[in-house]
């Protein structure tokens, strides 16, 4: 009995014109999607390379490591072909050197402002907006339609109990998508096998867990439009309800999470943060200014006749005293502003834990966040990368220093003052150029699948309980549905 | 096709005082209590609201009655719905089937759902034809079909169903003349196999016609049960008014008395 409610079902959704319509638009844009997602990755590859040669090619031709900068290249990921996440957004190479902070700068959106207004869609997007929105049309009129048709009442003047064909139901509706739609997913694989994307077992599992998790979402839409279709009793209005319940939850929430956490947890901007270190900086700098001033009377009350009249080997302690003093207020000025920036990465990361919190009410935002976390394009993907550079610039710039000791003082500059010949200049610059054999590489934060996956369980869970919310709903409503 | 209980006096329909009031405090059945034994066709007549869909809802276990029972074979058919759905066949007024399914693929999906896996492309097909739908139309989509095909269908599945009673609902209403004929000589030829019909209907013409015990229905009570003997000659319509007439105006005031 079950089959054949299922087949009845399989058959109502293959043999209905929504059904062609549905099936060529999904075929088509993921197909699409992959094949512009293959080729915008190969595109970075190609990019990525280019930089990386470049980068070496400056360093090759410097000849004092004191002067040696390196760039450290985010390395283009396979997996954005399927969801592209933060990808886009975040910058492509930092300059490694003891001068700059590590800071990941020129986007692919920023290269292509076009692509930041009309943002790339990829395998996620259409299983987040297009696909839920399929579901919920094949399913908003599910019960409820077969009611105003008549067909209902025929069922079940029939030995068929309530619960079984709900079930099958949902089931049918389901197989009737997801068979058909996984042609074109595998289409999809093996568009990426033929184009030869590197994927490693690895990323496989990834691409098994990240497709089985848009199915978890697939399911929840299924549902929750059998779930409406039971609960109002007109298709005409549960088409309507199905479409705000959609916004709502696919357009709206998410963006409302965003936002409220912002309102919720305070962030102070970045201008904020440097206007507090300058007067911070500035009112220590007058404190030390002071004291100097107050040391210096001091110290010509000492003398006796003023500073001038002090010996050399005094001056000399009072110099290094002085720069001991200064040395402590810079320090004092740098571990100020390390708090102000450990306090914003804190609030950030605070603000992001409840954005993501209030924005999971939604199953799409769970989609999202998770899709992101298993393709490693997720909101950690900049920190990940931050911390890794940092690691490599704390390396790089022992290893510097290392060298330009050993090699003496090649590339500072010496200046000499004397009253017969003026002022001189000269560097110790070589001509030759520096062996960077033994030179420490930039190495990418790699993720295990359990990495991965580990953030992405919360998201598994929450679809899972919201299927089984609307599927519960669904079954209770029905078995007291007035099917006349 | 003869049924096994054809020949038992035991009633395949029976009603025991059913009576149903909605939520909102209609009372739609009143203490209506009708039998219908194998072989035989009885009609429900009654304008619209008398009580008859509401009499055939409790039977498919569509509603519960408020009270009293409904038995199909002696099983109450709100005590054990799906044994007892397994024994009756229902043709609503409008048979709405699968607009986007053949009619074969229809009489597959609710002969298969009836409980009667063994049957096959060539039974559909006999059922078919017997109903009078050609061959051509077998393979047709019902979204091709007129309302008389959609009835005649319907009641093909019926016939493959296979089952003991069936249950009409105004069914030859809209229905031109021919198709109505045609309809009601089918029914004749299903009684004749044995099967317990219970119709309800407005068409008293058609009731006549067919009808062995014509039961009149008016607010939620049966005014009315003759069997078709005791009224042979008697102009139907006129006694329908009649007991109409007499009916309403008990109601609307005891003091005159009815009939």
């Amino acid at each position: 009995m079950f089959s054949i409610l299922i087949i009845k079902e399989l058959r109502a959704i293959i043999y209905s014109p929504k059904f062609t319509v549905t099936f060529a638009v999904c075929a088509v844009l993921m197909l699409l999607s992959v094949y512009i997602g293959i080729n915008e990755y190969n595109r970075s590859v190609i990019q990525y390379r280019t930089a990386q040669e470049l980068a070496e090619q400056r360093m090759t031709e410097t000849t004092a490591w004191p002067n040696l900068i390196n760039k450290a290249q985010r390395e283009p990921n396979p997996l954005q072909i399927f969801a592209g996440g933060l990808n886009y957004d975040i910058g492509r190479w930092s300059l490694i050197n003891r001068e700059d902070s590590i800071k990941l700068q020129h986007t692919h959106y920023s290269d292509n402002p076009i692509y930041a207004v009309f943002r790339i869609i990829d395998f996620s997007f259409i299983v987040q907006f297009i696909l839920t929105l399929f579901a919920i049309l094949f399913t908003f009129d599910a019960v409820n339609g077969e009611r105003e048709k008549g067909t209902l009442q025929l069922v079940f003047s029939n030995p068929v109990s309530r619960a079984k064909y709900l079930l099958a139901k949902c089931a049918g509706s389901w197989l009737g998508l997801v068979i058909p739609i996984s042609i074109p997913v595998l289409l999809s694989l093996l568009l990426v096998v033929l184009f030869k994307v590197p994927l490693d077992g690895g990323d496989w599992i990834k691409i098994i867990s990240f497709l089985g998790l848009s199915l978890f979402l697939f399911s929840f839409f299924i549902v929750l439009g059998v779930f409406i279709s039971t609960l109002i009793r007109r298709s005409n209005i549960s088409f309507l309800t199905s479409l705000v319940i959609w916004v709502v939850l696919v357009l709206i929430i998410p963006r409302a999470g965003v936002l409220a956490a912002g309102q919720i947890v305070y962030v102070p901007r970045v201008a904020e943060i440097e206007g507090r270190r300058n007067a911070f900086a500035k009112d220590k700098w007058a404190q030390f200014e002071a004291k100097m001033e107050n040391t210096w009377i001091e110290r010509s009350a000492e003398s006796g006749g003023g500073c001038s009249s002090a010996s050399d080997e005094k001056l000399w302690q009072w110099m290094k005293e002085d720069d001991a003093a200064r040395k402590k207020v810079e320090i004092e000025i740098e571990d100020y502003y390390a708090k102000l920036k450990e306090d914003l990465r804190r609030r950030k990361a605070v603000r992001e834990r409840s954005a993501a919190a209030i924005s999971r009410i939604s199953p799409a935002s769970a989609y999202q966040l998770a899709a992101m976390s298993l393709t490693d394009t997720d909101v950690s993907l900049k920190t990940r990368y931050e911390d890794s550079m940092n690691s490599y610039r704390t390396l790089f710039n022992d290893y510097i220093d290392n060298k330009a000791e050993d090699a003496g003082p090649t590339g500072q500059i010496m200046i000499k003052v004397s009253s017969e010949d003026g002022f001189d200049m000269s560097s110790f610059d070589s001509d030759q150029s520096l062996d960077l054999s033994g030179l420490p590489r930039f190495r990418h934060p790699d993720r295990s699948f359990s990495e991965s996956f580990y953030p992405a369980i919360i998201d598994f869970g929450i679809l899972g309980i919201y299927t089984i919310l609307a599927f519960i709903g669904a079954f209770f409503r029905f078995l007291k549905y007035d099917i006349e | 096709m003869k049924m096994e209980n054809e020949t038992t006096d035991r009633p395949m329909l029976e009603a025991v005082n059913l009576s149903k009031r909605y939520d909102d405090g209609v009372l739609a059945l009143d203490g209506v209590s009708f039998e219908v034994k194998p072989g035989e066709i009885f009609v429900m007549l009654g304008g619209n609201g008398a009580g008859k869909t509401t009499a055939l809802n409790i039977f498919l276990n569509f509603i519960d009655p408020t009270e009293g029972e409904a038995k199909i074979n002696g099983i109450m058919t709100h005590f054990d719905p799906l044994k007892a759905k397994e024994l009756v066949a229902f043709v609503s007024e409008n048979v709405m089937l699968y607009e986007n399914f053949t009619a074969m693929q229809n009489l597959d999906f609710f002969a298969s759902i009836g409980g009667k896996n063994v049957y096959g492309d060539k039974d559909y097909r006999d059922a078919l034809l017997r109903v009078g739908l050609l061959e051509e139309s077998h393979h047709k989509k019902l979204k091709n079909f007129s309302k008389g095909m959609r009835q005649k269908c319907g009641l093909a599945i019926a016939i493959v169903k296979d089952a003991p009673a069936i249950l009409l609902d105004e069914p030859t209403s809209g229905l031109d003349p021919q198709a109505g004929h045609e309809f009601i000589k089918l029914l004749d030829s299903l009684r004749g196999e044995g099967r317990a019909i219970l119709m309800s209907t407005h068409d008293i013409f058609r009731a006549r016609e067919i009808a062995d015990t014509i039961a009149i229905l008016n607010r939620g009570k049966i005014i009315m049960q003759k069997k078709a003997s005791e009224i042979a000659g008697r102009d139907l319509e006129d006694l329908y008014l009649q007991y109409m007439a007499g009916h309403n105006s008990e109601v609307e005031s005891p003091a005159i008395g009815g009939v």
